[in-house]
């Protein structure tokens, strides 16, 4: 069964490329079990901190497109773990322990830990973008160097990094991974965030910086995805707002090897991987595919540095096109004020028309199209 | 019937077979239920009197600390607390109250009690206490930075940096003329912070001046004799850099006294960030270390190593990070809360 979803990361055999990202979804062993029935690929457990912090309440909240949470780390000490990685590992899968500490022998020590309960891989998770403090642990490489460089000489288990979109250049962060002996990294974590401000009590909905994740974060995932894809030779485990298996096939196709799911799965439940790896399964099928990772990093090609691109000398064509529709979006949206509708025809003048593009994406009906 | 073919029987490693018979709350239940039935239907019984060499322990451990009254010592302790409960052990705590001779005292008692470890906070002992230790099979954890620590399990924070950090930051606040207060005790870690004071006002190229630094009695009252005498200066500092926050407070008492505002005409900068440095007025600037941490982690490492899983034994260093709390003592007027 799925045999066509196999693959590989770390090293570590999956079953599908599909995983369950750290969250208080996998934080204990029972909800492990249970994802890992759900058909998750692979697990990575809720983060495991030095020193269980209390629960600030409320630290959740949701406006409907992305959540921001603030502090959600394992309520359980490390010594619990023993017992919570036991039950975990006795369904069938692969666990992969998640660790949040602040200097790299505390990281180290946690680690350790994690791999003598069982962990088949540890997450070292070093770009939470609240609790610190405006600098992110995770933009500085040499801090990222050297707490890699002690998880990886303290453990036998595959290390991956969590990196943050928090910083001017995450290549540099994963190439600072690769050279301390890290074996993959993890991208990208929630982004620092005030989800809203009560503009009648004048208060922020929660009550401080936290870390935005969900379906809005997605294009940042996928563009520092595909950047490290493109500058470091390192294998990728792609995070940020995937809600469906497409989103994970728009990961993948960037060159991860395998993907993450949280936020979906803190609000529909473990069954949503249940339904992304069967999409997934019956996608490649129809495209016949003998292995999901035939097309990893295919859309790379595709994605050029500015100087690479050819110039095409491409204008919106619909001239002519019937619209009884009385929107008028795509004339509001012309900047170029190129585009103009005479009784129910839609015109392009390509004196006018710079080829944006804008339009084909802002008509509703799909009439304008970009062609020369 | 042994161990090894229960083991066996259930394709288990004799680990877990141990762990089922004394520590079955840490087995997966289906494997504990496994292991059980098959026990029940060899009829084994485990060898208590092999058991009995094999756990040859009394379940206590000795905490020793430099002083009960200093609530410092006391989060810390109650990090170990926290641990050594969680594994149903008792923590003898001794009070060495800053007495090497008394110190030495408590640890020949904790010897004759057998206990099965102790973990020394900012401990007088020395190299030949550490060698009776190790003949008599007692492991031990340091929790602070020591004289003779080499070869044992260290948790600790980087002192110097932290100090250097602390300076940096009053420097940054436009102050120049700073001067350092700290305590007789903890001897080595105040060392590490005047020596991190004197590398900050060197990489400003400022010159050390020997009447900016004094020492005093760890206290508040030790505090207070100290600021006073700063402020009696010809030219006083600008800012005063305390090694502990109860110094800070004594500081800031005797500036009070002598109508003289913090940070307006005295910037203080305190060190541990104890609760009451977050309640003092202004509320005291200083650097958290992560005291129950701290304590946690000592228990972690000597409990490591009483169940004999270390490796090697191998020294080992857990250096824990400090955090520059910002709040009102030293001016920066810009920067809001605690946040940053």
């Amino acid at each position: 069964m799925m045999q066509i979803l196999k693959t590989e990361f770390l090293g570590l055999k999956l079953k599908n490329p599909i995983m369950a990202a750290a969250g208080p979804w996998s934080g204990n062993g029972e909800s492990i079990r249970e994802l890992l029935k759900a058909g998750a690929g692979a697990v990575v457990t809720e983060s495991v901190v030095s020193d269980i912090l209390f629960d600030v309440r409320p630290r959740i909240a949701y406006d409907g497109l992305g959540a921001q949470n603030i502090r959600l780390y394992s309520g359980i000490q490390i010594e619990g773990w023993e017992r919570e990685l036991a039950i975990a590992k006795s369904e069938e899968g692969v666990v992969i322990a998640s660790v949040t500490a602040h200097t790299p022998s505390e990281t180290a020590y946690l680690a350790a830990k994690m791999e003598k309960f069982g962990a088949d891989a540890i997450e070292v998770n070093l770009s939470n973008p609240m609790w610190e403090s405006l600098e992110v642990v995770a933009a500085d490489a040499e801090t990222v160097f050297k707490v890699t460089q002690e998880v990886v000489s303290n453990v036998k288990v595959p290390v991956m990094v969590k990196l943050s979109q928090n910083t001017t250049n995450i290549s540099a962060i994963a190439r600072a991974v690769k050279q301390a002996g890290g074996h993959g990294v993890s991208a990208i974590n929630t982004i620092r965030s005030i989800l809203k401000v009560d503009i009648d009590e004048a208060k922020p909905v929660l009550s401080t910086y936290g870390g935005y994740s969900g379906v809005p974060i997605r294009p940042l995932g996928l563009a520092s995805v595909a950047a490290i894809a493109q500058t470091v030779d390192i294998p990728i485990c792609g995070i940020g707002g995937i809600a469906d298996y497409r989103n994970a096939l728009e990961y993948i196709m960037l060159g991860a090897s395998a993907v993450q799911v949280g936020t979906a799965v803190m609000l529909e439940g473990p069954e949503v991987l249940t339904r992304m790896t069967a999409g997934l399964e019956k996608w490649a099928q129809e495209k016949n595919l003998k292995s999901i990772r035939q097309i990893q990093g295919k859309a790379l090609k595709n994605l050029k540095s500015f100087d690479e691109i050819k110039i095409e000398p491409a204008t919106s064509t619909a001239s002519g096109a019937p619209c009884t529709a009385d929107c008028g979006k795509c004339i509001k949206c012309c900047s170029y004020h190129a585009i103009s509708k005479r009784e129910d025809q839609i015109f392009v003048d390509k004196e006018f028309c710079t080829g944006c593009g804008l339009c084909t994406f802002v008509c509703p009906a799909k009439k304008l199209k970009l062609d020369w | 019937m042994n161990i090894r073919h229960i083991a066996k029987e259930a394709g288990v490693s004799v680990a877990t077979v141990s762990r089922v018979l004394n520590h079955p709350e840490h087995v997966a239940p289906k494997t504990r239920e496994k292991i059980e039935k098959i026990i029940e239907e060899a009829e084994y019984t485990p060898n208590w009197f092999a058991r009995g060499l094999n756990f040859n322990k009394t379940g206590t451990i000795g905490l020793m600390i430099p002083h009960i009254l200093n609530s410092v010592h006391m989060e810390i302790a109650k990090g170990v607390e926290d641990v050594a409960h969680r594994k149903e052990y008792i923590a003898l705590m001794c009070n060495a109250e800053r007495d090497a001779a008394k110190e030495r005292r408590y640890l020949e008692q904790l010897i004759k009690r057998r206990v099965d470890g102790i973990v020394l906070i900012c401990s007088s002992l020395g190299e030949k206490d550490f060698k009776m230790l190790e003949e008599q099979n007692i492991p031990v954890v340091l929790i602070g930075d020591h004289k003779d620590g080499l070869g044992l399990h260290v948790v600790s924070i980087d002192c110097r940096q932290a100090a250097e950090k602390a300076v940096s930051h009053l420097l940054e606040a436009g102050h120049e003329r700073i001067a350092m207060i700290y305590g007789f005790e903890p001897e080595v870690e105040n060392g590490h912070k005047v020596e991190g004071y004197k590398t900050a006002l060197e990489k400003r190229n400022l010159p050390f001046r020997e009447e900016y630094l004094r020492t005093v009695e760890n206290s508040i009252e030790g505090g207070y004799l100290g600021a006073k005498k700063l402020a009696e200066l010809e030219e006083p500092p600008q800012a005063i850099f305390a090694s502990s926050d109860y110094i800070a407070f004594g500081v800031m008492d005797a500036l009070k006294d002598k109508n003289l505002k913090i940070p307006e005409d005295i910037a203080v900068m305190g060190f541990d960030n104890v609760r009451m440095s977050n309640l003092v007025e202004p509320k005291l600037t200083t650097i958290e270390v992560p005291l129950h941490k701290l304590g946690v982690y000592g228990a972690r490492l000597l409990f490591d190593l009483i169940e004999g899983e270390e490796d090697g034994k191998e020294a080992k260093t857990i250096l824990l990070q400090h955090k520059i709390k910002i709040r009102k003592s030293c001016g920066h007027k810009e920067r809001i809360g605690e946040m940053f």
